[in-house]
């Protein structure tokens, strides 16, 4: 299995990234009001990009350019999932 | 020239700064204008031609539960109780509109409105039916069936108590629907009104009790749901994105480039988790 080197060398930022995303689905599942959904997958998409921010600082390599592509990843799967379930 | 194209877009190399073109912020975000146009069009069209859309992903059980009976409400009327086995009479007719491929109160089998009140075990003194079909959000469902004064008086109609909703998907004709069916009804409690009239369509009254019926859609000719088109074509961009960020991920690891980029891997949780949402809801109540 290929492992990219950035997962090996912070694999903790990894793993709450991913514990983030499984912990929002979880709850997602299990909450079935529409409007609380979609406050969830809005929650996902900023602690997505808290974390971004946090991954980056650690890297030394937070610019601008880095900001708007997760900005713009971000918004992009919020808007689809938005526009397509409510 | 055309191979160069596609590299270019699609594979991170040195020309295009060992990052898919199609993943540059700029790209990104010509895909959320991309989207968000698509989207556009398709409310003007809910407003410009209602009735024309297939699937709807906004129409619930409770939330035409809950404005029927805010209508009520506006009128000083009492809310309709929601009754289960209402509600089975009202998913036994939309499954049977599915199941005989027809549009109507009558089925072609002769079957009728209160067939299904009947075979659901609802014993009535009055009973109605509203049905709708291609509406794209329940605010305008609603609005259409107050609208229309034979559905509205369903809805207010003073002797109703309970009401039980199936809003079901299928097909119909050929295209895909969501079907909306209102059954209205009040337990049967002493004397039995008698009466016999049926005069179109859109009104049915018979046997033992005050029963309407009332039909409301949009056009049903046969054509592509802009929906189903609009869906595709965003799960399109939305499948290509994805692609291109494993191909990135994949020649990045491969290549072992060092860039000043977001994380490929982050961007791909993050849209895997949309998309396991996507499934997870094609699988439940909402489509």
């Amino acid at each position: 299995m290929i492992i990219p080197k950035e997962v090996k060398q912070k694999p903790f930022e990894y793993i709450i990234l991913l514990i983030c995303l499984v912990i929002g689905f979880i709850f997602y599942i299990l909450i079935g009001d529409n409007q609380a959904r979609r406050w969830i997958i809005y929650s996902v998409g900023i602690v997505y990009f808290a974390w971004s921010l946090y991954h980056h600082y650690q890297r030394g390599d937070l610019q601008l350019s880095i900001v708007v592509e997760y900005l713009l990843v971000i918004l992009f799967g919020i808007v689809f999932i938005s526009g397509t379930l409510f | 020239m055309l191979k160069k194209l596609w590299t270019h877009y699609f594979i991170p190399q040195e020309k295009n700064n060992h990052r898919a073109t199609l993943l540059k912020p700029n790209f990104l975000l010509f895909f959320l204008i991309l989207y968000l146009l698509n989207q556009s069009v398709i409310k003007t069209l809910v407003i410009i031609k209602p009735g024309i859309l297939g699937y709807s992903s906004e129409i619930t059980v409770q939330k035409v539960l809950d404005q029927t009976n805010n209508e009520r409400k506006n009128l000083g009327l009492e809310s309709l109780s929601y009754n289960s086995i209402l509600s089975q009479s009202a998913q036994k007719k939309a499954e049977d509109m599915f199941e005989n491929d027809y549009w109507a109160h009558n089925s072609p089998q002769g079957k009728t409105p209160w067939t299904f009140f009947d075979a659901s075990g609802y014993k009535y003194s009055v009973a109605g039916e509203n049905l709708a079909k291609d509406f794209y959000n329940t605010e305008s469902l609603i609005k259409a069936w107050m609208n229309s004064p034979t559905h509205k008086a369903n809805i207010v109609h003073q002797k109703y108590k309970e009401i039980g909703i199936a809003v079901v998907n299928g097909t119909i004709d050929g295209i895909k629907t969501t079907l909306v069916v209102e059954h209205f009804g009040t337990p049967l409690i002493g004397q039995i009104e008698t009466s016999s009239t049926l005069t179109n369509d859109s009104q049915v009254s018979k046997s033992s009790g005050v029963k309407t019926g009332n039909i409301l859609a949009g056009n049903s000719e046969k054509l592509i749901s802009p929906l189903t088109v609009s869906k595709i074509f965003n799960s399109a961009i939305f499948i290509v994105l994805v692609i291109v960020l494993f191909v990135d991920g994949y020649i990045t690891i491969k290549n072992n480039v060092h860039r000043l980029t977001g994380s490929t891997v982050g961007h791909i949780g993050f849209l895997i988790f949309i998309f396991l949402l996507m499934i997870y809801n094609q699988q439940g109540s909402i489509f």
